[in-house]
């Protein structure tokens, strides 16, 4: 290592660095075609140091950028940096050495300044459509391997020297349904990364490379030892969690993951031993994608405020048996994974509740990630489209959950507005779901309801989403919250059973006809503590906001709510007597999980799920923690 | 000949200026006064002009700043504010866009909503993305609506359906009727607001607009009235975000227009001053009572933004509310004169508390039991407690002493000049990172760059966080404690107008756009020509257009300028070439072979002003520079010693203090550390050197 840097040198560069990420974000953003791009924000971008280490990223979807590091160190095998000249961008989707479905296309564009390589500006960007069976890319029925899934791209260069190659794009735009999306996003990818290089190759001229190149490895290690003192503070001992997908299409049995976090010293290893055999569907969640919300979910319980880099994950090793559905073979279909990403972050987080219960959360609802094709008449061409339905997160030690917030997968919602002037659809309802939270002593966020009408013909409906089956969990004495569905023709209400309506299985593949409304309704969170010890007046304000029943304040809470109309109130005595009366009864048929407690000892999952998932929401309630010595 | 008037009102102070017909500034400064600040500006007024010995009459154009649209939001203290939307959509405000500011905070919160779901009515209405109505405006169902919200007390309605930026049909007629049933309810509607695409933050623009309406029209109204009394006969002149100013009855449809309204006059005059010393590339730095305010000023020119976010927490992108309006960009941060100082695990933390004017902080005796920036600045003989406000507040410093020992010095085992050098440290280094925000984060390194510290506070902390950040220069400028009232004076009069019009360039009708820009400006002349023109106004109304424009298929656009005059095929050729080449400088690489979109049509209509001219000091200044000495603590001299005190009024140019030094003057104090150097130039602005 060269000699150290001052430190206001080392801020200013690494202040640099990190905006140069964020520049490059803001370009695609800014100049992407597709609407998952440029509103939903599925996208990443990263600055790398001529080692091919990550030394900045910028603040969006912490699947592609726990997979980056890996992606650029396959990209850079197959194309040896000696081979590499200015302007060149190695374009890569093969679901093994990128993030795990073939829609992600990193690139990684070599930074040069006075001929020597000084570092990588990378991006990722989710494509809208990569051709296979399914309009988006993501079925997860019917499908039994990769290459029903699409177009597959080993890492190849996609522009030489600042010029685009015709052959790879006409290969591109030959196999997607969506050529003008896929090239715009493109572009966008290629002027960001100039972007990035420019700024990069700025810094370098300004500073010296010798100097650059310091900072990098003070970043990188500062950054390391941050996390493993943040590691430090968390009790040594083994960490067990299980937890459920609902299933990996129709009539299948639900996808156990198991995960053991053992933390030693300023180390956390993570290993999903005992989690399902992967699937001959498109459900698999590739290692690299595996590892991504592994790394998340332990900087969100020891760093979160940290810089996040090479150095962060360092300390933390993410392990998964070949042949399971968390690190599959290839083959395997993936393009679908997206809907596992919640439950590999949610296990970490379960299973280290019981170590650092003010910093976990409960259970969040789940998004829906459906795409639809089909005909639109009226302006005579095919479409394509992606949706993002987010909802809310599960309560936390000291506060509620938050209303219609992403969760482990960092996206936005794609505007109502810009999703109807581009498709043949309207949307009808963007609400939240009363009485859907998980009650609590803080209540879980609702689930959010999407419903969406189609202008279109030979629609094609790929649906994605899951805790339809099993709720999401509550933790210490907190409820679960309410299960999701996805409905065709639903009534205005949350109540099945209207006539005409169909109910679609989570990740069904079906068509759907010309005026048809198909309703995402999202599960609600988990709660947290006991909902009998919630403060009463936020049980009213939550009435008075409609985000909970008159009648759900009094069954779930024990509040009793006197009045009508806008002039409601707590009837303190009532309420006083009716939570008495609910605690005893709860005492003769419940008893307490050992370790995990505050407030009430005497709660435990909702007793209104089905047998299966019954036993399941009870695996799924954090065990007690083993210390290891 | 005619006296212009600036005044503008901090969280703690209120500042103001008069300038003479022959260009000298007269400044003055007193507490805010809460709840009413025109209490403040009335009796500032009267003190300000009764010194030059003129009255109001003999003012032609009054010009003031506020900060009470965002009080009245970060407070979230208005009531009786609703939301109309279109059924389906009430949630429009609670979910947001859903992104996570912190990806890795599992404890964020995000900004609670202005509306309550219990103020959001829905009605039966439907527009598509072209323009059509799918379902007609179901105009009982609107009238229950109307009825139902007023009958909860809702007097200020927001209106934002969908897609109403491309036909604002049924929000026009929505108004009507909530004007009909409910004729004491004022309305807004968003296509008038903020007529761009995603219903969000068009809503949260609007729902801002409608949460501010009440109060800003009462003060304002109450505050000319009172003017008026007073014998003024202009109008009343408001500065809004975007640095332009407006008269007051133009403000009172757009109250969101002057949301940032002070702030943006302190960065237009922090760039007059590097302007007038010859650098173009500064940090503004507006340190008040409350809060410290920084822009980033490049090349002249304070850096705008179409669209902001109104209260970030700690500046994460996401994490406020959504604005789409024209506005100077800036940082704004809980560290002013009135900051708390508490000891929090065993560390002084200060801020973002404030004691604000009321009780003020503890030296100022008017019931304030916690420390303060102040009180420490006091403590460590920065401040003269006889000369406070140019000697128009006595403040106290054994009270500070008392409050920084209790609370600070003896919890924390320090004694009291450490723990008021604490606080002194600690708050300079909150302003440094926030600083960082707008310099490195954004590419430009402090050390290229000119600080310019202002405000009441900034003088007393400028050479400190210059030298935290290796800035080498500091712009002190004369008058340094009223400098966002002088900006005022700086600012053209301005109003803005915008339209969606969402057409493939190559297939636009010339004419019909010409004739659109035509009615723009009609509407944008008709709101600065009735601003009337000062007496002494030099020059006419411009006009600038331009253009927001995209690729087909994007959906960000870039601005472009609009040349004037009649439009015809060959300048709409210019305009997309244009929009080419400016795309390629910002983002590398342009794509001329692929359509170019209009989405967006702005025009603005301004009219200069006479600005202000600052005036050179004397060659000579009258009486003595040194007006004295005092104990100040500074900790390269380990401890309390002997400082030469200065009269900023006496100083003449080409004077050079070495520090330690402190300057005094009305309204505010500058701190000149040891090891630096600071020279008086022409115009009576010191200016610091650091390093060598």
């Amino acid at each position: 290592m060269s000699r150290p840097v001052d430190p206001i040198t080392l801020g200013v560069i690494w202040g640099a660095l990190q905006s140069i990420a964020v520049e490059i974000g803001t370009a695609v953003h800014k100049t992407a075609y597709s609407e998952q791009a440029r509103e939903g924000q599925d996208f990443s971008v990263a600055v790398f140091d001529r080692e091919g280490r990550m030394v900045a990223q910028g603040p969006y979807s912490p699947g592609h950028m726990g997979a980056m590091s890996f992606a650029v160190r396959h990209a850079l095998a197959a194309h040896p940096v000696d081979t590499l000249r200015p302007g060149d961008g190695i374009l890569l989707n093969d679901p093994l050495l990128g993030s795990g479905h073939l829609p992600d296309f990193f690139i990684t564009q070599p930074v040069f300044h006075d001929g020597a390589l000084i570092g990588f500006v990378v991006n990722i960007v989710h494509h809208t459509d990569v051709g296979g069976q399914r309009p988006g890319s993501q079925g997860v029925e019917g499908i039994f391997d990769y290459f029903q899934e699409g177009l597959r791209i080993p890492p190849t260069k996609v522009w030489h020297e600042y010029r685009t190659d015709d052959g790879v794009i006409g290969i591109i735009a030959a196999n997607t349904r969506t050529p003008e999306k896929v090239l715009g996003d493109l572009r966008a990818q290629r002027s960001a990364l100039r972007v990035g290089e420019l700024r990069l190759q700025e810094l370098v001229a300004r500073y010296g490379r010798e100097t650059v190149f310091a900072a990098t490895d003070e970043i990188l290690a500062r950054t390391e030892a941050s996390v493993r003192a943040a590691i430090r503070e968390i009790p040594d001992g083994v960490y067990p969690f299980e937890d459920v997908l609902d299933d990996w299409g129709p009539g299948t049995d639900p996808l156990r993951v198991a995960v053991t976090v053992t933390v030693a010293g300023d180390t956390v290893t993570v290993d999903y031993d005992g989690s399902s055999p992967q699937t001959p569907s498109g459900l698999n969640s590739y290692i690299n994608y595996t590892r991504s919300y592994s790394y998340a979910a332990v900087k969100c319980l020891t760093d979160p405020s940290g810089p996040m880099n090479e150095g962060a994950l360092r300390p933390v090793e993410v392990k998964a048996p070949e042949g399971s559905f968390l690190n599959p073979r290839p083959p395997a279909g993936g393009g679908p994974r997206a809907v596992i990403c919640y439950r590999v972050f949610e296990a970490v987080v379960g299973a280290l509740a019981p170590a650092l219960p003010d910093r976990v959360s409960a259970a969040a609802s789940h998004m829906a990630n459906p795409t639809f094709g089909g005909w639109d008449r009226q302006n005579r061409r095919r479409f394509v489209a992606y949706e993002l339905v987010l909802s809310g997160t599960g309560a936390r030690a000291t506060k509620d959950g938050c209303e219609a917030m992403a969760w482990a997968f960092n996206a936005a919602n794609i505007p109502v507005e810009a999703q109807e002037s581009r498709h043949p659809l309207v949307i009808e309802r963007f609400e939240l779901i009363r009485d859907s939270g998980g009650a609590g002593t803080f209540r879980g966020g609702c689930g959010v309801r999407r419903d969406m009408r189609f202008l279109a013909d030979d629609g094609m409906l790929t649906n994605l989403s899951d805790r339809q089956r099993v709720a999401p969990w509550g933790l210490f004495g907190g409820q679960p919250g309410r299960r999701g569905c996805t409905v065709i023709d639903p009534g205005p209400g949350a109540v099945r059973g209207r006539t005409g309506e169909e109910v679609v299985h989570s990740k069904a593949s079906r068509s759907f006809a010309y005026g048809d409304v198909i309703s995402f309704q999202q599960a609600g969170a988990g709660g947290y503590g006991d909902p009998l010890a919630r403060d009463p007046g936020l049980v009213l304000e939550d009435v008075l906001d409609d985000y909970v029943s008159v009648r759900a304040a009094r069954d779930q809470y024990g509040v009793v709510i006197a009045g009508k109309g806008f002039d409601l109130r707590v009837d303190a005595r009532a309420t006083e007597r009716l939570r008495a009366r609910l605690d005893a009864a709860r005492v003769s048929t419940a008893s307490a999980p050992a370790g995990v407690r505050p407030r009430s000892t005497r709660a435990r999952a909702a007793p209104t799920l089905g047998t299966r998932s019954q036993r399941v929401a009870s695996q799924a309630r954090p065990p007690a923690k083993r210390r290891r010595s | 000949m005619a006296y212009r008037l600036g005044f503008d009102v901090g969280g703690t102070f209120t500042d103001f200026v008069l300038r003479s017909p022959a260009g000298e500034l007269l400044t003055g400064k007193r507490l805010t006064t809460y709840p009413d600040p025109s209490e403040a500006c009335l009796a500032g007024l009267d003190e300000l002009v009764a010194r030059a010995g003129v009255s109001l009459a003999d003012v032609a154009q009054a010009v003031h700043g506020t900060t009470l649209g965002s009080n009245v939001v970060i407070e979230r203290k208005a009531r009786g504010v609703g939301l109309i939307t279109t059924r389906g959509f009430r949630d429009v405000l609670v979910i947001g866009r859903e992104k996570r500011y912190q990806v890795y905070d599992l404890q964020i919160e995000k900004p609670r909503p202005l509306i309550r779901r219990r103020f959001v009515a829905e009605v039966t209405e439907r527009i598509l993305a072209d323009g059509s109505v799918r379902t007609p405006l179901d105009e009982a169902d609107a009238r229950r609506a109307v009825r139902a919200l007023a009958a909860r007390g809702v007097d200020t309605v927001a209106i934002c359906l969908l897609h109403a930026y491309v036909n604002p049909a049924h929000e026009r007629r929505l108004a009507e009727l909530v004007t009909e049933e409910a004729p004491h309810v004022a309305v807004t509607v968003s296509h008038e607001v903020s007529p761009t695409f995603r219903e969000y933050e068009r809503t949260s623009t609007t729902v801002v607009n409608a949460y501010v309406m009440t109060a800003v029209r009462e003060y304002l109204r109450a505050l000319q009235s009172e003017l008026g009394r007073r014998g003024y006969r202009g109008r009343l002149f408001v500065m809004q975000s975007s640095g332009g100013i407006a008269t007051a009855d133009a403000m009172e449809r757009y109250p969101v227009r002057m949301i940032e309204s002070g702030p943006a006059a302190g960065a237009l005059m922090a760039a007059l001053y590097g302007e007038l010393t010859g650098h173009r590339d500064l940090i503004a730095f507006d340190m008040g009572g409350t809060t410290a305010k920084l822009a980033l000023i490049e090349d002249g020119r304070p850096s705008t933004t179409t669209s902001f976010e109104l209260h970030r927490v700690n500046n994460a992108p996401g994490s406020g509310l959504p604005m789409n309006i024209q506005a100077i960009d800036l940082v704004e941060i809980g560290a002013g004169g009135g900051s708390i100082a508490t000891a929090k695990l065993g560390v002084i933390a200060v801020g973002p508390e404030s004691a604000s004017s009321m009780p003020g902080p503890v030296c100022y005796g008017r019931g304030g039991t916690e420390p303060t920036v102040t009180d420490a600045n006091l403590v460590l003989g920065y401040l003269n407690p006889e000369y406070f406000a140019g000697g128009s507040m006595r403040l106290q410093p054994g009270a500070a002493a008392r409050a920084i020992e209790e609370k600070l010095a003896r919890p924390l085992g320090l004694s009291l000049e450490a723990a008021a050098w604490g606080i002194h440290q600690i708050v300079t280094t909150n302003m440094e990172l926030a600083t960082r925000v707008v310099s490195i984060e954004r590419g430009r390194d402090p050390r290229d760059l000119t600080l310019v510290a202002f405000g009441g506070s900034g003088p007393v902390h400028g050479c400190r966080l210059a030298q935290a950040l290796d800035v080498p220069r500091v712009i002190l400028p004369a008058a340094a404690g009223v400098t966002a009232a002088i900006g005022l004076l700086a600012a053209e009069v301005r109003f803005d107008v915008a339209r969606t019009f969402v057409r493939r360039i190559d297939a636009l009708d010339p004419a019909h756009v010409t004739s659109m820009y035509e009615e723009m400006a009609a509407q944008a002349l008709d709101v600065v020509t009735r601003a009337g023109s000062p007496s002494d106004t030099a020059g006419g109304v411009r006009l600038v257009r331009s253009l927001d424009a995209r690729y087909v298929g994007q959906g960000y656009e870039l601005t472009v300028p609009v040349p004037s005059g009649a439009l015809d095929a060959v300048s709409l050729a210019r305009v997309r070439a244009a929009f080419d080449d400016i795309y390629a400088a910002r983002y590398g690489y342009s794509s001329p072979g692929e359509p170019v979109e209009a989405v967006t049509w702005k025009l603005s209509a301004i009219a200069s002003t006479p600005g202000v001219a600052l005036s050179k000091a004397p060659p000579s200044a009258a009486g003595e520079p040194l007006k004295g000495g005092r104990k100040a603590y500074f900790p390269e001299a380990r401890g309390y010693i002997d400082c030469p005190v200065y009269d900023r009024y006496a100083l003449s140019a080409g004077l050079t203090l070495t520090g330690p030094a402190i300057v005094e003057e009305r309204e505010s104090t500058t701190v000149v550390p040891p090891g630096i150097t600071a020279t008086v130039d022409e115009y009576g602005n010191l200016i610091a050197r650091l390093g060598t």
